[in-house]
C-alpha cells in the first residue's frame, strides 16, 4: 500500500504516463491531429529554452522566437543554398544560433527589467527586419522553401528509417523533446542551474554570494538560444517551407503567455501551457483573429489569479490539503 | 537642399505623433513603473475611434478629437483598476507580462471588431496639400503639427501650475514621500493612466486622416515611441520629447537617404547604442539607473 502511494505520488511516474501516450498517440489520432502535435512539441521545445532564461534565470527576454527564426533560417539556407546534408547543416546551424546568442547577451545581460527587455525586443525586430528585407538572402517575404527532411537512418536489419512521412516525422520530434526535457532537468538539478535560480531570486544577493552573475546569466542565455535553434531547425525541416513570421516577436510573445499559464520555473509548465493554449484553440476550431484574444485573456486571467500558473495552481491546492489534515492532528504550526 | 527640407518636415511631422505617444509612456512609466507595451494599440484604438465618430455618427473633426480622447482616457481608467492594480505589487516583469497581454487582448479584438481590411479616415479639408515652392506639405501634417504642440503646452502648463499636477510630479520622483504628505497615489496613479491613454488617444486621431487605418497599425510608432523614451532618459517628459523628435528626423532621414526598409534597424540600433554608452538616456536624472 505504502508503495503504491509513493509510486502514485512520484513525479517521474506522470513523466512515464505522459512519454507513453506521447508514443501512442498516432496509433489513434487521425493525420490532421499527429500533424497538430509536431507542432505543438516544436513550440514546446521552445517554450523549454525560454523557460531556461526566464522562468529559471528570471530574465524575460523577446528574442527567442529571433533565434527560433535564425536557427530555421540558418538550416534552410546551408541545406537548400549550399547543399549540406542534414546533419551538418543541423550542427552549423545551431552553433551559429549560440553565437548569436551570445554576441546579443553580451551587451544585453549588462541591463536589467524592463531596460533588458527592450533590448532583447530590439535585437528581435532587427533580426526579422533583416530577414525580410535580405531578399537575395533570405527570399524576403515569399519565404525559403525546399528544406529537406531529416537523412534517413541505416537500420541494423538494412534497411533505412525515412523521414518522409508523418510518423517517422513525429517520433523524430518527440524524441528531441524527451531530450530536452531531460537535459533541462540535468541542467537545473546541477550546480550551474542552482546559480540561475539563485540569479532569478535575488541578483544582488547572488553576486556577493561570489557567483558570477554575468556569466552565468550568459550560459543561460547561450543555453536558451542553443535549445530555440533546435527547436528552429526542427520546425524548418518539418514544415519545408520557412516564412519571416517565424522569427516576429509576436511570437515571443505568445511563447511568454504559454509558459506562464503552464507555470514559470517548473519542469511541467512549458509542457502544460503550451498543450492548453495551443491544442484547446485548435481543438474547439477558433477562428485565427480570436486566437490572439483567448490567449491574451487566458493569460491576463491567470496573471491577475494564479499568476504561478497550471503547475504553482496545482502545487497550492496540494499544500492546503496537507496543512488541514497537519491541524486535523493538531500538532503542527504554521 | 529642398529634398532636404522636406525629410526634415515630414521627419518633425511623423516625430511629433511619437512626441504624444512617448510622453504617454513616460507619464505611466514614471508613476507606475510599467512599460505600457499597450500604448501603440491604443493608439491605434484612439484612431478607430475617431473614423467612427466622423464616417459613422456624423460628428466634426475637431468633436471626435475630443470625444475619442475622452474615451480612451476612460479605458485607461478600467485599465488602470482592473488590469494593472491588482498586479501591482507583483515583480516589476510581471507588470510589462501583463501589458503584453492587454496588447494581445487589444489586436485580437480590434482584428475582429474592426476587421482586417484598411479603412480610409477622410476629412474633407485634411486632404489638402499645401506647397511651398517644391517642397509640399498636406494639411493634416500642419494638423499634427499644432495639435501636438497645444496639447503638450497644456499638459506642460497642468503639470506645472496646478495643485494636481503637482501632486503628480511628487508621486513620480518619491511615492512614498508622496503618500506621507497626504497625496492619494492611488488615485494620481489612475490619473496618469488616463492622461497617458489619452495622449494615444489624441495621437490616433491626428495621425488617422494621413494614414490608412488598419489593425496592426500601432506597433511600429510604439516601437518607435519606447526607444524614443529610452533614448531621452526613462522618466523625463523633456527627454521624451526631444528623445521623439530626434528619432523622427533620424527615421526619416535614414529612409530618405539610405534606406526605408531597415527603418526599425535605425531606430532600435541607436536605443541599443544609447543604452549601452548612457543607460540614463540623454536627459534622465542620474539616480535612474537600470
Amino acid at each position: 500500500m505504502e508503495t503504491l502511494k509513493t509510486i502514485l505520488s512520484s513525479k517521474t511516474t506522470y513523466w512515464l504516463l505522459a512519454l507513453i501516450l506521447g508514443v501512442a498517440f498516432p496509433s489513434f489520432l487521425d493525420g490532421y491531429l499527429v500533424s497538430l502535435l509536431i507542432l505543438i512539441y516544436i513550440w514546446m521545445i521552445l517554450c523549454c529554452s525560454m523557460n531556461i532564461i526566464y522562468g529559471y534565470t528570471g530574465q524575460l527576454s523577446l528574442a527567442q522566437a529571433a533565434f527560433f527564426g535564425v536557427g530555421a533560417y540558418a538550416f534552410g539556407l546551408f541545406t537548400v543554398k549550399l547543399h549540406l546534408n542534414f546533419w551538418p547543416a543541423f550542427f552549423i546551424a545551431v552553433v551559429l544560433t549560440g553565437l548569436l546568442g551570445f554576441l546579443i547577451g553580451i551587451p544585453a545581460l549588462k541591463l536589467r527589467g524592463p531596460y533588458f527587455i527592450l533590448v532583447t525586443l530590439g535585437f528581435s525586430v532587427i533580426i526579422s527586419e533583416i530577414i525580410v528585407a535580405w531578399v537575395d538572402l533570405t527570399g524576403g517575404a515569399n519565404g525559403l522553401a525546399g528544406i529537406p527532411r531529416p537523412s534517413p537512418i541505416p537500420l541494423p536489419s538494412g534497411a533505412h528509417l525515412r523521414f518522409d512521412s508523418l510518423l517517422p516525422m513525429y517520433y523524430f520530434t518527440l524524441f528531441f523533446l524527451a531530450i530536452t526535457m531531460i537535459f533541462c532537468r540535468r541542467l537545473i538539478g546541477s550546480l550551474v542551474g542552482k546559480t540561475f535560480l539563485a540569479i532569478s531570486c535575488n541578483e544582488t544577493l547572488a553576486e556577493s554570494l561570489g557567483i558570477n552573475t554575468m556569466s552565468r546569466k550568459l550560459l543561460s542565455f547561450v543555453i536558451s538560444a542553443v535549445v530555440a535553434g533546435i527547436a528552429g531547425v526542427l520546425y524548418g525541416s518539418y514544415n519545408i517551407v520557412i516564412s519571416p513570421e517565424i522569427a516576429y516577436f509576436a511570437r515571443s510573445m505568445d511563447l511568454v503567455a504559454f509558459l506562464i499559464v503552464g507555470g514559470a520555473g517548473t519542469m511541467a509548465g512549458p509542457v502544460l501551457g503550451t498543450m492548453v493554449l495551443m491544442a484547446v484553440p485548435e481543438l474547439l476550431q477558433v477562428i485565427p483573429s480570436l486566437k490572439t484574444l483567448i490567449n491574451g485573456i487566458i493569460l491576463l486571467l491567470f496573471l491577475i489569479f494564479v499568476p504561478s500558473g497550471i503547475t504553482g495552481g496545482f502545487e497550492n491546492v496540494k499544500r492546503k490539503h496537507y496543512l488541514s489534515r497537519i491541524r486535523s492532528y493538531g500538532s503542527a504550526r504554521r | 537642399m529642398l529634398e532636404f527640407l522636406q525629410y526634415l518636415l515630414n521627419g518633425i511631422s511623423q516625430g511629433c505623433i511619437y512626441v504624444l505617444l512617448a510622453s504617454g509612456l513616460t507619464l505611466i512609466f514614471g508613476i507606475f513603473n510599467v512599460p505600457n507595451f499597450a500604448q501603440g494599440h491604443l493608439y491605434m484604438v484612439g484612431a478607430y475611434f475617431g473614423f467612427y465618430f466622423v464616417m459613422s455618427l456624423g460628428m466634426s473633426y475637431w468633436l471626435a478629437l475630443i470625444m475619442a480622447t475622452v474615451a480612451l482616457g476612460f479605458i485607461g481608467l478600467l485599465l488602470y483598476r482592473f488590469v494593472f492594480y491588482p498586479v501591482r505589487d507583483a515583480p516589476e516583469v510581471n507588470l510589462f507580462v501583463a501589458a503584453m497581454a492587454l496588447l494581445m487582448i487589444i489586436e485580437g479584438a480590434a482584428l475582429y471588431f474592426f476587421g482586417t481590411e484598411t479603412k480610409w479616415f477622410v476629412v474633407p479639408f485634411s486632404r489638402k496639400v499645401l506647397a511651398f515652392g517644391e517642397i509640399t506639405l498636406p494639411v493634416q501634417r500642419i494638423i499634427i503639427i499644432l495639435g501636438t504642440i497645444f496639447v503638450m503646452t497644456a499638459l506642460q502648463l497642468f503639470i506645472k501650475k496646478t495643485t494636481t499636477g503637482a501632486a503628480l510630479e511628487a508621486t513620480a520622483q518619491q511615492r512614498e514621500g508622496a503618500m506621507l504628505c497626504g497625496i492619494k497615489v492611488t488615485r494620481i496613479s489612475a490619473l496618469a493612466f488616463m492622461i497617458g491613454t489619452g495622449l494615444a488617444g489624441v495621437a490616433g486621431v491626428l495621425i488617422g486622416p494621413a494614414v490608412l487605418l488598419a489593425p496592426t497599425m500601432g506597433m511600429g510608432p510604439l516601437l518607435v515611441a519606447f526607444s524614443a523614451v529610452v533614448f531621452g532618459g526613462m522618466g523625463s517628459i523633456a527627454g521624451a520629447v526631444t528623445g521623439a523628435l530626434v528619432l523622427g528626423l533620424m527615421e526619416s532621414l535614414a529612409s530618405g537617404y539610405i534606406s526605408a526598409t531597415y527603418r526599425l534597424t535605425f531606430v532600435f540600433g541607436i536605443m541599443i547604442l544609447m543604452l549601452l554608452f548612457r543607460p540614463r538616456g540623454l536627459l534622465g536624472r542620474e539616480k535612474w539607473r537600470p
